[in-house]
């Protein structure tokens, strides 16, 4: 009988899959993992969500199932992403503390922060300013997890917590033009100008700078947040300021791992988003200070590898 | 045009009655509901109350509510009830094709740390005092859920903070009643013991008071012609800010009270001052004319005494 019964919400999703890797790699006894979708739960539905808490009865939730979209997306839908998502977590929240559930780990984000701010972004920041308008509808519902885990830990002393990736990318995410992020969206795109022949544009003018964190790195962690990280408050996961490039410098590593000759566009028009999104990993490197990220380029190639064996089952 | 108004049995919903009753306009229906008619936290009976009333209008003025003490204890289930009831109300709104939704929000919505006066920009500069933080979040929610749906759908759904009211169907329970209708309370409690009336704190504390009555005209003007999404704050002027002291000793007129006043300056006396700014009601309405604080507690303290069996003494379990 395990001791520890995990359920992963969200997990055939960017984070899900690679939360799956990390676990298949590592088997541990006494640890039974659970990994449902969509498909197991439409989360937005109260009831739903109960019977799929009360078929696995979990010890443990890690907590990445959300509506989400990149830029464009979010400007055009906030009451879909601010509802869906209000409505996944709350369920998710609520019956983890009604089922008992000894920790539940939620995925924020670093575009959720306040848009005037200072930098880098620290975790104690969350709640000093609105977020981007670009993206409020998700930023809200997000910040509204934390404060669910405070409240429930107040009242009932729930071990709800959440963690706060950077730009998260790796295989499995979502490739398409429209919703994506920006590192799958390049890809996607210098895929099609490849195939078809003609210029790569990209959206905006390349100034913008993020911080890319790679999936499989970012699940090792969720894994020891679940396990280890005992505080409410949120942990940012993010590799260090140092590492933070533009997203013109992020096309070349792309360009160069998709081996593309053809002629780069950019097209200004579009919106470049937030312009830098700098996050503090300090609190991280106090946890572990020896964690190892891997290397931007090799990750970026496993990637692009992924996507380009896996056209058949890539979200595009 | 038919006006739906939920919480309509409430503080402020008797005082839009009261306006609309002073005022009837033709080819205006209003309905004013309560809990009775419908659980708003429940989607389905929302639902059916706005498919049975087919309203054009929407104010909006239902929630759980509480004092300090018990929102504190109690913040789970503040959030919670207030997200669903407000997410419900809104929902349904957008569903129906409400023309224009408005949702009276509270001064605790503001950041506990800000410069004073604060404005209605100020919403989301910060987090809410931690003893409100539930009930404050749920009710920023609706601003924030107010801007989505006019983004997405070009929906008018908008706010008011009304600051610091009181009057007759106020709660003027000693635990959970807000300070005037406690103090009110109080006044009456001490008349008719023959004792004195007890005060937490210095009495040095400022804030600015309103009479509901006034609220109540407010809304009814802001529902027909107030157009932004953004929030508006509807309070008396920065210079007609009050001490306790000053408010303890109108208290005492207006209840013909002649007994002793005791300060108990062991208690707090909570923030000094929480100033808001009403330039943007005066911008649209300059002319508006408040009634005069002394008659404003007299027509609340009589009602109060004539009221007293009827009226809202007690704090809920």
């Amino acid at each position: 009988m395990a001791t520890m019964r995990v359920l992963v919400t969200g997990s055939t999703g960017l984070v899900g899959q690679a939360v799956q890797r990390v676990v298949s790699e590592n088997p541990t006894e006494g640890e039974e993992w659970i990994f449902v979708s969509t498909k197991d739960a439409d989360l937005t539905d109260f009831e739903a969500t109960e019977a799929l808490f009360q078929k696995h009865k979990p010890t443990h939730v890690i907590h990445l199932a959300a509506m989400v979209g990149g830029l464009f997306r979010n400007m055009k839908y906030p009451v879909d992403l601010l509802r869906n998502n209000l409505h996944i977590n709350d369920n998710v929240l609520y019956n983890s503390h009604k089922f008992g559930v000894q920790k539940c780990v939620s995925c924020l984000s670093t575009c959720i922060f306040p848009d005037k701010t200072t930098y880098p972004i620290k975790e104690t920041m969350l709640h000093l300013g609105p977020p981007h308008p670009s993206n409020f509808g998700f930023s809200f519902a997000k910040r509204m997890i934390d404060i669910e885990n405070r409240a429930f830990n107040k009242q009932y002393g729930c071990k709800f917590t959440s963690v706060i990736p950077t730009n998260v990318f790796g295989p499995y995410d979502n490739f398409n033009l429209q919703d994506g992020h920006v590192m799958p969206g390049l890809i996607n795109k210098i895929f099609i100008a490849k195939r078809d022949d003609t210029p790569f544009t990209v959206w905006g003018t390349g100034a913008a700078r993020r911080q890319f964190i790679y999936s499989y790195d970012l699940a090792k962690l969720i894994v020891w947040v679940m396990r280890e990280y005992e505080e409410i408050d949120p942990i940012i996961l993010s590799v260090p300021e140092e590492a933070e490039i533009s997203i013109k410098e992020l096309a070349e590593m792309v360009i160069e791992a998709m081996e593309f000759t053809g002629e780069v566009l950019y097209d200004t028009t579009k919106s470049d988003g937030q312009l830098k999104k700098t996050a503090d990993n300090a609190k991280l490197r106090g946890y572990l200070p020896d964690f190892k990220f891997t290397n931007m380029k090799q990750a970026v190639k496993e990637t692009v590898d992924w996507f380009v064996n896996n056209q058949d089952i890539a979200r595009k | 045009m038919k006006v739906l108004v939920t919480g309509g049995t409430g503080l402020i919903g008797k005082a839009i009655r009261h306006a609309v009753e002073e005022n009837p306009c033709d080819g205006e229906e209003w309905v004013f509901v309560s809990s009775k008619e419908a659980d708003l936290r429940d989607p389905k009976a929302t639902k059916a109350l706005f498919e049975k009333h087919r309203p054009t209008h929407v104010i909006h003025l239902a929630a759980e509510m509480g004092g300090m003490i018990r929102i504190s204890q109690h913040n789970v289930e503040f959030l919670r009830n207030n997200l669903l009831i407000n997410d419900n109300v809104l929902y349904n709104s957008h569903a129906m094709g409400v023309k224009k939704c408005m949702t009276a929000l509270t001064s605790a919505i503001f950041p506990c740390e800000i410069q004073y006066p604060v404005d209605e920009t100020n919403v989301h500069d910060g987090p809410p005092h931690d003893s409100v933080s539930g009930y404050a979040w749920a009710k920023r929610m609706v601003d924030v859920q107010n801007i989505a749906y006019n983004k997405q759908y070009g929906c008018k759904f908008t706010s008011v903070v009304p600051i610091n009211l009181f009057g007759p169907y106020d709660n003027f329970s000693l635990k959970d009643g807000n300070v005037m209708p406690a103090l009110i309370h109080k006044a009456y409690l001490a008349k008719k013991n023959g004792e004195s009336l007890p005060v937490w704190g210095s009495g040095s504390a400022r804030r600015q008071f309103m009479y509901s009555h006034d609220l109540g005209r407010l809304m009814v003007w802001a529902v027909k012609e107030y157009e932004e999404t953004e929030p508006i704050i509807l309070a008396v002027g920065e210079e007609d800010e009050i001490s306790i002291k000053e408010a303890v000793e109108l208290v005492v007129e207006a209840m013909d009270f002649q007994g002793e006043v005791a300060y108990d300056t062991t208690k707090s006396d909570g923030q000094f001052r929480k100033t808001c700014s009403n330039e943007k009601l005066r911008k649209y309405l300059p002319d508006f004319k408040f009634t005069p604080i002394k008659q404003a507690l007299k027509e609340t303290c009589d009602w109060l005494a004539e009221n007293y069996e009827e009226a809202r003494t007690e704090s809920k379990p």
